[in-house]
């Protein structure tokens, strides 16, 4: 194969002849257009990292093919400045020289092959091996702009995910590829994190290129235009691919490879043709190194050199210490509660507090005569302290789980308060905090185990990933001791280490149940609300997770509620109890005693159940 | 040559399209003329010009010309023109009840407000190829019909959504979105949640397949969004573009298009539905594409009741632009080799992880249970 360098005035005196043939230089995007796009890159560099959205023109070329870039381009190029356009890291591709002449024939800017000479470079997938200065601005063309694509496809979750910075689930992801696959397998592209910020994909660019964007002298632009965002890096910016703080991120790497063309072994090199062997993909780099106008001691410090990937490094990495959060400072002003719910109620239908009287258990109805409204609870109030565990009982459709579904936030609440004592010293009502609090509460603050191990866990995912998931959740970023809190965790729940690698799927419903348990427990949570842990269990299996949640809550300083029909388990698990029918509270009192001497018929009757 | 690399890329392209040139503009046949285009496939430029998102015929008929006959990649040409142009004005907003139409049918009653009037269609025509060699048949020499006076309310029949609201069958939606200015897709992209003026400016703008292609996975796919509908209007017609005077402020009609226009009538049945009434979904496009306007209707009514418990509202807003899907698609004929040699990489490294003793993890089989 031979390579030259593309003659920019053989591609002038070609565009002259065309240009002459159509008799008109046609613009391609109107002067409002590129007003729109300067103004979105100027958001993007004020917030690096974040997908700002644009109003993309069509181009004349399809979306896909750099329609994103080349608005980006044309926004930012003006007469002083030299173009330079690459794609995989080649000046003379097809699709870099379409793009070149278009912008070459619609705006007076010169054109380069020498990244030296270049002021405004579009790419496709690479960076020039050449080092970048504060005169260069890089636009990249960007076809899927969604790191978070492979791990939640709808885009209002990513929004979500984005808004409040809640990446977990791409460090699930990153954990379960290490332990399916003993590496991280995510290969250009690659996923960074921006300014201690937002997560970001890389264009695609390959792995190589991605440590050149961490403090770069140069200015970023992502062009975007079939989803119409455009991005940016700002020069000295913190940028680090996404790892774990003991597995070593990796570029690319091929034993004893080296450019066949020049000899460089410290670029990025793609394959050589049929025959084997390896060129350089920057074809521009490759020519200057064959004739000596390149600074290659100066390249060599830059080319990420440190970060081939090395199989001893990746899974016996050091150390990182991680902090299990939950254990609140205990001040003089923190009540002596960790919860405390007052006049919750919830009513499902038209009314609120006016669809309530005329029902509850003396009106024998949970439907309201005045609006038809089902009043699923009403004026419920109870406190749990550290270490107490509380009951929750009634037959179903008393009204228990939803209070619990009020407590946790799954359903709104249509009144009454809830304070966490670790919260605000229990001055906050959690139930008027935004979903995003909310949301952040349920890392380390309080923690549910549904009936359906479904509602807690992600059954696709091992059970060590479903445990990562609380943990990186609540900021843990080192990978071995991520497992070793998982096996810890699974050992107390009693799951065989040996199936900590395996997806939740294909585990029994018993073992589901303590692997949601674990994942409940991963940041020692001051509450804990359990939505009847055992019913959906073998009467067996389910005694061995009342033996194990007996445990739990006996050796931890944690509060628990225990909603349950059965009061076989709340008698096992709680110390007091709440009766619930039809919405209302009708008795409470000491479980020993509710147990053994109950006052109202219908806690006799669930009692006399519980005998039988 | 050519291709893959990188040398000689402009010569290949620039005889690439000279070889097209060639063939298209002179094949050995007749030259075919924009009036040729836009009388003898009045259809395609209809089409073309709706999901182009601009009405102007000759426009819509040159690129149809240029793409030779590909409808998709005409709409690409006359959207990458406009975007060379500037926005020198809006439209004042336009009442569809002032559509003059030129076809009208109500499938869901007999005798209509108005008339029923077939017009120009090949509904009830019996699909049977005819192959004129040359010239067609002369035209029957019997004088053309004398056109049938027709009163103001033949012209613009009232709809018959406003008897269904006369009978009190159906829910009011009006002013409930806080929709009033209109989304303008073309400058602020829209994505979910978005306002209902969004999706359905999507939708006039969408690729006629493509929605189809939605609408069917209602009826036969996974989903069943589209639940028994009954069409209330199907209108092909002409409303006119009005605009401000720039020095007097007042509206100023400057000219008029043709548009074609559904409502669909579902029957609810919802839990949380008022299940004694109807809703009704509305559809709208440029220029005559009955097929386009039936199933955004449909969809309409659809993402309303479902659009946010399902995957419909975004499959909506974004998976019908034919620009963005076929664009997309198409790019995957551009080089990949860099970020293919990145892919590569990591399977050898795998693989060299596995010679080492640290290779992938082989899974327990799925449903080997424990105690």
């Amino acid at each position: 194969m031979t390579v030259t360098t593309t003659d920019a005035s053989a591609i002038r005196a070609l565009l002259a002849d065309v240009d002459e043939a159509r008799g008109v230089r046609q613009e391609i995007l109107d002067e409002g257009a590129k007003r729109e796009v300067r103004r979105a890159v100027l958001s993007a560099v004020c917030v690096p990292g974040y997908q700002v959205p644009f109003g993309s023109r069509e181009m004349p070329v399809a979306r896909g093919w750099g329609s994103g870039g080349l608005q980006v381009t044309l926004g930012v190029i003006g007469p002083a400045d030299t173009v330079k356009v690459i794609d995989q890291g080649d000046d003379a591709g097809v699709n870099a020289t379409n793009l070149r002449r278009m912008i070459g024939g619609t705006t007076d800017c010169a054109e380069t092959t020498d990244t030296r000479d270049a002021t405004v470079i579009q790419s496709r997938h690479r960076i020039p091996e050449e080092a970048l200065g504060e005169r260069h601005i890089m636009v990249y063309q960007v076809p899927v702009p969604e790191p978070l694509r492979g791990v939640e496809k709808s885009v209002v979750e990513c929004g979500r995910m984005h808004a409040e910075a809640d990446y977990s689930k791409m460090w699930v992801s990153l954990y379960e590829d290490i332990v399916r696959n003993g590496l991280i397998t995510a290969s250009s592209g690659y996923p960074v994190e921006v300014d201690g910020r937002y997560v970001m994909a890389t264009s695609p660019v390959p792995r190589w290129d991605v440590p050149r964007l961490h403090q770069a002298e140069h200015l970023n632009l992502y062009g975007a235009g079939r989803e119409k965002r455009i991005y940016a890096i700002p020069p000295h910016t913190d940028v680090h691919p996404l790892t774990f703080a003991d597995v070593p991120f990796e570029v690319e790497y091929a034993p004893d490879s080296y450019c066949k063309l020049c000899g460089s072994d410290d670029v990025f090199l793609v394959e050589g043709g049929p025959n084997g062997g390896y060129v350089c993909s920057d074809t521009e780099w490759c020519t200057r190194v064959r004739e000596g106008d390149a600074d290659i001691v100066a390249h060599r410090k830059r080319a990420p050199l440190g970060q081939l990937p090395d199989p001893r490094r990746r899974l016996v990495g050091t150390e990182v210490e991680e902090e299990v959060h939950g254990t609140v400072e205990r001040t003089a002003d923190t009540p002596e509660w960790a919860l405390r719910v007052s006049e919750v109620g919830k009513v499902h239908g038209s009314g609120g507090a006016a669809a309530v009287p005329g029902t509850g258990p003396e009106s024998g109805s949970a439907v309201s005569p005045s609006t038809g409204a089902i009043v699923a609870a009403w004026d419920v109030d109870f406190d749990v302290a550290p270490g107490e565990a509380l009951g929750l009982i009634g037959e179903s459709g008393s009204g228990k789980s939803t209070v619990l579904s009020c407590v946790v936030g799954d359903v709104p609440a249509t009144s009454g308060t809830v304070r966490l004592g670790a919260v605000d010293a229990g001055r906050t009502d959690v139930l008027a905090l935004p979903d995003e609090q909310r949301r952040k509460l349920r890392i380390d603050s309080m923690a549910v185990v549904y009936q359906d191990p479904a509602a807690g866990l992600n059954l696709d995912i091992t059970a060590g990933g479903n445990i990562a998931e609380r943990l990186t959740a609540a900021g843990w970023r080192g990978y071995h001791r991520i497992r070793r809190r998982a096996a810890e965790l699974l050992d107390r729940v009693e799951v065989p280490l040996s199936r900590m690698d395996d997806p939740v799927r294909t585990f029994s419903g018993g073992m589901r149940q303590r692997v949601q348990i674990a994942k409940a427990l991963a940041t020692e949570p001051a509450v804990l609300l359990l939505d009847e842990p055992t019913t959906g269990l073998d009467a067996s299996v389910a005694a061995g997770v009342i033996d194990l949640l007996r445990g739990l809550l006996a050796e931890r300083d944690i509060a628990a509620v225990v909603v349950s029909h059965d009061f076989a388990v709340i008698e096992a698990l709680t110390d007091r109890t709440l009766v619930m029918q039809l919405g209302r509270v009708v008795e409470r009192g000491l479980t020993d005693q509710l147990f053994h001497d109950p006052h109202h018929p219908y806690t006799q009757r669930l009692v006399a159940a519980a005998r039988r | 040559m050519g291709y893959s690399g990188a040398r000689g890329g402009l010569a290949a392209i620039l005889a690439a399209e000279d070889l097209v040139r060639r063939k298209r503009d002179h094949a050995p046949a007749p030259w075919a003329s924009t009036e040729q285009i836009t009388e003898r496939f009045r259809l395609a430029v209809d089409r073309v010009m709706g999901e182009a998102g601009l009405y102007h015929e000759p426009t819509a008929a040159a690129a149809l010309r240029q793409a030779e006959g590909d409808p998709l990649e005409a709409a690409h040409l006359v959207r990458a023109q406009r975007s060379t142009l500037p926005r020198l004005a809006n439209s004042e907003p336009v009442d569809p009840d002032e559509l003059i139409v030129l076809r009208r049918i109500v499938p869901a009653f007999r005798e209509p407000d108005g008339p029923q009037l077939l017009g120009r269609t090949t509904d009830y025509t019996g699909r049977m190829l005819e192959r004129p060699d040359g010239q067609p048949a002369p035209p029957d020499a019997s004088p053309e019909p004398e056109p049938v006076e027709r009163t103001d309310e033949q012209r613009q029949p009232r709809r018959f959504l406003d008897l269904l609201r006369k009978l009190d069958l159906v829910v009011d939606h009006r002013g409930e979105n806080g929709d009033a200015e209109p989304h303008d897709i073309t400058r602020v992209p829209a994505r979910p949640p978005a306002a209902r003026s969004a999706v359905l400016a999507t939708m006039a703008r969408a690729e006629t397949g493509a929605l189809v292609g939605l609408w069917y996975r209602s009826i036969l796919g996974p989903d069943g969004d589209v639940h028994e509908v009954t069409l209330g209007e199907v209108r092909h017609g002409r409303l006119p573009l009005r605009i401000r005077h720039p020095h007097t402020g007042n509206p100023v009609t400057v000219g008029e298009f043709r548009v074609t226009e559904a409502e669909a009538i579902e029957d609810l049945d919802g839990a949380e539905e008022d299940r004694t009434k109807f809703d009704v979904g509305y559809g709208l496009c440029l220029g005559h594409n009955e097929r386009k306007v039936i199933a955004m209707a449909n969809l309409d009514i659809a993402n309303r009741r479902f659009g946010r418990q399902g995957p419909l509202e975004q499959l909506l807003l974004l998976t019908t632009d034919g620009l963005d899907s076929g664009g997309f698609l198409e790019h995957l004929k551009l080089p990949h080799y860099v970020t293919f040699r990145s892919m590569v990489e990591r399977k050898q490294a795998m693989r060299a992880a596995a010679d080492a003793g640290m290779g992938p993890r082989v899974a327990d089989p799925a449903g080997r249970d424990c105690r």
